[in-house]
């Protein structure tokens, strides 16, 4: 491989690996909010372990997507300088809404979500968890609106060999973003809602108590789910009005197959959410297909890289399409060495933290909503550490 | 406009160092003065609720690096390849440390990960010395210049120093000593004084490297209303989590 290929497999590691949590973020999140939402207004402890539990699932998950974030936010600068030098002055506005605008707030009302359990006034603590949410649906909005811009170059006019913002709305409005930001946020609430249906049918089909939770659970997760998926493929299609000429043709292999099986995977699962949908309240009844459940948790995953596959290999050797090359994108000097290095460190410590965030949230779906550590007051833990 | 974007950055760097330097502090001093795994629970336990808060300055200051310095951004990580790269390990498995240091039961998987936040915040810290006088030196000296390398040298001890002020103030009994506000102001000034030199020295450089009107147009009117948000929920984190409010019940997730 060649520094370039190398550094092209580094950001798609990382970057693959960022968006695996970050789905669940994105659809976890507003489930919690309106669990935290139901609490507050009923008072029932049954509302408050609901929230305590998916709650602690969502952020175990929201450690990987700050971790594997942090990497792909510097590695602009580390591995494609010529991108920032060519067309920063456009694609860096976006990104630097994205840190300022959201990504600074979510994480300090995270923060305040988290550490403030107890001590805020009811009503403030659940407005921090919608301002979580606000603020991931914002991060995600302006990561498209980079992201479109190199799909579809809008807004922007080359001067002096550079490319400069001219108008600013046409940034926004690109039509490589209007329909694949809905999609997305459909993606998210999609792998959200499977997450929790396959947890609880894992929970139900090993009958080892909290039925009753897990049934309510397991048709949120469902209904989640279900509305994910639709908005997904709704906003799929009409992409393509969007797509450049030649992207998806019959000489671009991994682009064009990767497109093929999420659509057609996509189709096929529409019926099968509709089914479930349909079937909800029997389905925590019925045992045998609680292992089709559990197996079907992976698919929105496998489905969304594939969905990144297409979107990205399918502009290569383009980095901005038909402005400025991949080639030229990289940061000149940059060696086979270097990314060598940096690559093996990023996806040695990156993977390693995956499997063991994955294993965690395992282990909190095993242990089931009993000794809960987000929100666990000094009564309830066996081994007491004050907070300060 | 082009000043106000620089004291936006100024502003972002600075805050990095005064806020998120406390939390390096605060993971370097763990074996030192954690003694056994309750007590570096404590000291845990009273930086935690800011970490969030804290560590999302630098996120920004590099978000705002991309945005008004776009020609500068990538000239400045990629000269420093190796050590971003490092620093950015050393980052990730200090947040690993914190956020799974609680999620599973065994003094052995406590304390590996609370080793992994003293590596990370030491290499972090260090790290900042380093790059610090890479930049003073405009990137020219190798990252091996002695220089650097004593800068690295202080700036990991005046966080320390930071950090321990911190714990001080917000939790004396876990830490031994007694510290006022005013000394944690002192102290973050001080963890503050080696990015305001180096970001103070480069003013006319980097007012001469802003992105065009047009992007400080557009991000002024999308990010500067945001401002006082930003502001008030800052304010509001170091309201709710203010030493001396009674006893709290509640259990660090941290």
């Amino acid at each position: 491989m060649d520094v370039l290929d190398l550094a092209r497999l580094q950001f798609a590691a990382t970057g693959s690996l960022h968006f695996l949590f970050v789905m669940v973020t994105l659809g976890l999140a507003p489930l919690v909010a309106i669990m935290h939402t139901r609490w507050v207004r009923s008072g029932d402890p049954e509302h408050e372990r609901m929230t305590r539990f998916w709650g602690e699932v969502y952020v175990i998950n929201y450690a990987l997507g700050i971790v594997t974030g942090l990497v792909m936010e510097f590695q602009f600068g580390l591995s494609w300088a010529g991108l920032s030098h060519y067309a920063g002055d456009v694609f860096g506005a976006p990104l630097a809404m994205e840190t300022l605008v959201a990504f600074f707030l979510e994480s300090t009302f995270l923060g305040l979500w988290i550490f403030g359990w107890g001590r805020l006034p009811r009503r403030l603590h659940l407005a921090c968890i919608w301002l979580v949410t606000l603020t991931a649906y914002a991060s995600a909005f302006f990561v498209m609106v980079a992201n479109s811009f190199l799909q579809n170059p809008a807004g922007a006019l080359l001067r002096n060999g550079r490319m400069e913002l001219v108008d600013a709305a046409a940034l926004f409005t690109n039509k490589a973003l209007v329909f694949a930001f809905p999609h997305v946020i459909g993606v998210g609430l999609f792998a959200g809602g499977m997450v929790v249906v396959g947890a609880s049918a894992y929970r139900l089909r090993r009958r080892d108590g909290e039925a009753a939770f897990f049934t309510a659970s397991l048709r949120t997760g469902v209904g989640t789910a279900f509305a994910g998926l639709w908005v997904a493929v709704a906003f799929g299609y009409p992409q393509f009005a969007g797509v450049a000429e030649g992207k998806f043709g019959s000489d671009r292999g991994v682009a064009t197959t990767a497109l093929a099986i999420m659509m057609e995977a996509g189709n096929l699962l529409s019926l099968v959410l509709l089914a479930l949908l349909v079937t909800r309240s029997r389905l925590p009844r019925w045992r045998w297909s609680h292992p089709l459940l559990i197996a079907m948790t992976p698919v929105p995953f496998a489905l969304a890289v594939c969905g990144w596959l297409a979107r990205e290999v399918g502009r290569q050797p383009w980095m901005i399409w038909e402005r400025l090359s991949v080639a030229d994108a990289m940061s000149p000097g940059l060696t086979s060495g270097m990314v060598t290095a940096s690559l093996v460190g990023f996806v040695a410590v990156l993977g390693m933290l995956a499997v063991a965030d994955y294993a965690l949230i395992v282990r909190v779906v095993r242990r089931g909503p009993r000794d809960l550590p987000l929100g666990a007051t000094v009564d309830e833990q066996r081994s007491p550490a004050l907070s300060h | 406009m082009e000043l106000i974007w620089y004291a936006v950055f100024a502003l972002l760097l600075v805050g990095y160092f005064a806020l998120e330097g406390f939390d390096l502090g605060v993971g370097m001093l763990l074996p030192l003065i954690g003694g056994d795994q309750r007590g570096r629970d404590r000291l845990v336990a009273a930086m935690a609720p800011f970490v969030l808060a804290n560590e999302v300055w630098l996120v920004a200051v590099a978000g705002t690096l991309f945005g008004v310095y776009p020609m500068l951004e990538g000239e400045v990580l990629f000269g420093l390849y190796p050590l971003v790269v490092a620093m950015l390990l050393a980052w990730v498995v200090r947040d690993a440390g914190l956020w799974f240091r609680r999620r599973a039961d065994g003094a052995r998987w406590r304390s590996f990960w609370d080793a992994m936040i003293t590596v990370g915040s030491l290499g972090l810290a260090f790290g900042w010395g380093v790059a610090l006088y890479a930049a003073a030196t405009g990137f020219a000296a190798s990252l091996l210049h002695p220089a650097g390398l004593l800068l690295g040298v202080v700036v990991t001890l005046v966080l320390a120093w930071h950090g321990w002020t911190f714990l001080g103030w917000r939790a004396p009994e876990a830490a031994g000593i007694t510290r006022s506000g005013r000394a944690l102001a002192l102290s973050g000034a001080a963890a503050a004084l080696p990015a305001a030199a180096v970001v103070g020295g480069a003013l006319p450089y980097l007012l001469e490297h802003s992105a065009p009107s047009p992007t400080l147009s557009v991000l002024s009117v999308m990010v500067l209303p945001f401002a006082p948000v930003m502001v008030l929920a800052q304010v509001w984190v170091w309201r709710t989590f203010r030493p001396g409010k009674g006893p709290v019940r509640t259990l660090s997730f941290f």
